[in-house]
């Protein structure tokens, strides 16, 4: 069974300091919540740069090489047409298509890169358990959850987070 | 801050002299060799003062648009672009030889060809030499008295402080853009469409602009850093900086390749002699291998390169994809204006060098000498701190 233990933090300030305590004290599986994005927050818990940027890239490439080998395969083989005197094979032409469907399978990249990366979507957590989180952490809460596979870990957890001026501290389980 | 606001040492004493020498050595080396073929040294003259022109208007754009969206990021490196502007009296001077050269560059300059000519007859109450003085004073009195303006409002702010000057700017700006817009736009149809007179474009004037605003914000860059390089500005121009003007250089280089696409693709399209024969011209011979090294190295391999954050950040790269872009721009329009000259293809002749070295050294003389008299950075601005903390998130 897995647990996690959630603390909460009275403002972003004291979340940032949290994080960096959290981080420095060795948790890997933690995450601090807040209602809004809080500048310095990467850094506070260490986090890597994001993969996405990569999976928009190869999103746009498949989009510009299907685009551009859509319009020449029915250009020259599926539907022949001569169109004001050009050749079949008139590249130029299929520059805007192949632009916007470059662009097209860019955005899809990043929307469902990102829903990916964020395991989206979830109907289920185990930190809506918590009252509070589940009533403060979208408008007014800040909270620090840190998660373990040992329900052993759960006392001494509850102590760190304590310790470093969490209230409201309690442990959820599965 | 402990930052030096002055230039001292090699960038304020010799670095304008030994500039000065290249320029006139290089100047008068191409008057020298010009006197044999003058179409050849005012086509090379004019590739070489358009590319400095359209980094100095470049540069007042940037400026503009910095007051107009009370930009804070980039205080710390205005005064940058400003000196890049302060050179546009300069290319107003550096004019008079495209004037004495009017003959061997436009020939609708000629009346009696106008004469024998339905279309040039046509355009001649717009193309005739003495509205075309009047348009290029016209263009240059703009453009010095926005240069002036912006130039002395800041620099005075160096001395008083005086947060009303900021204001005052800001003001200036919305009215500053519409004429910027108008003359640029003009003098682009002015001094490169009517090389060939017959031919239009309605894009010519934004297309020019593309190419121009990018080589700007690579030439400030690179200013940037050959500055940090002699340990000036380190802590007022971060590495945040270079990657915001990294992110605008990648936008401008799509831009670019955007108008230029458009130009050419709607011409494609219609297919009307007019306005093919242009692009014949500019893909006769080996000006076509020329066309796709332009649009690779000015297009392709930037953009592949300045999507990365990593690159934008890391200054080395960033140094050599700004200095690529910068030599592209030139080599684009040399691409636009020298086959009109040389038809059959590409003719390189010492005077493009002279031409070049010349114009670099008195511009690179002037620039330098200019900036040893002021503070390296408006250091009363009121937003410099706001613009010294920023960070990309």
């Amino acid at each position: 069974m897995a647990i996690s233990v959630i603390g909460e933090f009275k403002d972003p300030t004291e979340l940032l300091r949290a994080a960096k305590k959290t981080n420095k004290a060795g948790y890997k599986t933690f995450d601090a919540h807040s209602p809004f994005p809080i500048h310095g927050m990467d850094d506070a818990m260490d986090l890597k740069g994001s993969v996405l940027g990569w999976i928009v890239l190869c999103g746009g490439l498949t989009g510009c090489v299907a685009g551009f080998g859509l319009q020449a395969w029915v250009a020259t083989e599926a539907y022949p047409l001569v169109i004001s005197g050009k050749p079949l094979f008139s590249y130029q032409a299929f520059v805007p298509v192949t632009f916007e469907v470059t662009v097209l399978f860019a955005a899809f990249a990043a929307v469902f890169g990102m829903f990916g990366l964020n395991k989206l979507p979830q109907l289920y957590n185990r930190l809506f358990k918590h009252r509070d989180f589940s009533k403060k952490a979208a408008s007014h809460g800040f909270f620090v959850s840190i998660a373990s596979e040992l329900d052993s870990d759960e006392a001494s957890i509850v102590d760190f987070l304590k310790s470093i001026g969490a209230t409201n501290v309690s442990g959820v389980k599965e | 801050m402990a930052e030096v606001n002055k230039l001292n040492g090699f960038l304020e004493k010799r670095f304008p002299k030994i500039a000065l020498v290249v320029g006139i050595v290089g100047i008068c080396g191409a008057i020298i060799l010009g006197r044999e073929d003058s179409t050849q040294f005012f086509y090379s003259y004019l590739v070489s003062y358009l590319f400095f022109l359209t980094i100095s208007l470049g540069a007042l754009f940037f400026v503009i648009i910095q007051h107009l969206t009370r930009a804070g990021w980039s205080v710390g490196l205005r005064r940058i672009p400003e000196h890049l502007m302060a050179n546009l009296p300069l290319m107003a001077v550096l004019f008079i030889p495209i004037l004495l050269g009017l003959h061997d560059l436009y020939h609708w300059s000629d009346t009696v060809e106008v004469l024998h000519d339905a279309l040039l007859s046509k355009k001649a109450p717009f193309l005739n030499v003495p509205f075309f003085i009047v348009r290029a004073v016209l263009y240059f009195g703009s453009w010095i008295w926005l240069s002036r303006f912006f130039f002395k409002n800041s620099t005075d702010q160096d001395k008083s402080g005086d947060k009303g000057l900021t204001l005052s700017m800001q003001k200036v700006s919305a009215v500053a853009i519409l004429v910027y817009a108008l003359t640029q736009t003009f003098s682009a149809i002015d001094w490169i469409m009517s090389l060939t007179p017959h031919w239009f474009s309605t894009m010519i004037g934004v297309y020019i602009f593309a190419g121009g605003i990018l080589a700007a914000v690579c030439t400030i860059s690179l200013v940037a850093l050959m500055l940090r390089q002699f340990g000036y500005l380190k802590e007022t121009i971060t590495v945040e900086h270079y990657h915001d003007l990294g992110k605008l250089i990648f936008g401008f280089v799509i831009f670019w390749a955007y108008i230029a696409f458009s130009q050419y693709f709607l011409i494609w399209y219609a297919n009307i002699p007019e306005e093919t024969e242009w692009y014949i011209h500019h893909i006769t011979g080996n000006w076509n291998t020329f066309a796709i090294f332009v649009i690779v190295f000015h297009f392709v391999v930037p953009f592949f390169l300045f999507a990365s954050r990593h690159a934008k950040r890391n200054l080395k790269v960033h140094a050599g994809v700004v200095l690529l872009l910068i030599v592209m721009h030139f080599l684009e329009l040399y691409w636009v204006v020298m086959p009109n000259f040389s038809h059959h293809g590409i003719h390189v002749s010492t005077l493009d060098f002279l031409c070049f070295f010349g114009l670099f050294g008195i511009y690179a003389s002037v620039l330098f000498f200019r900036m040893g008299k002021y503070a390296l950075y408006p250091i009363k601005d009121p937003r410099l701190k706001e613009s010294q903390d920023f960070i990309n998130h």
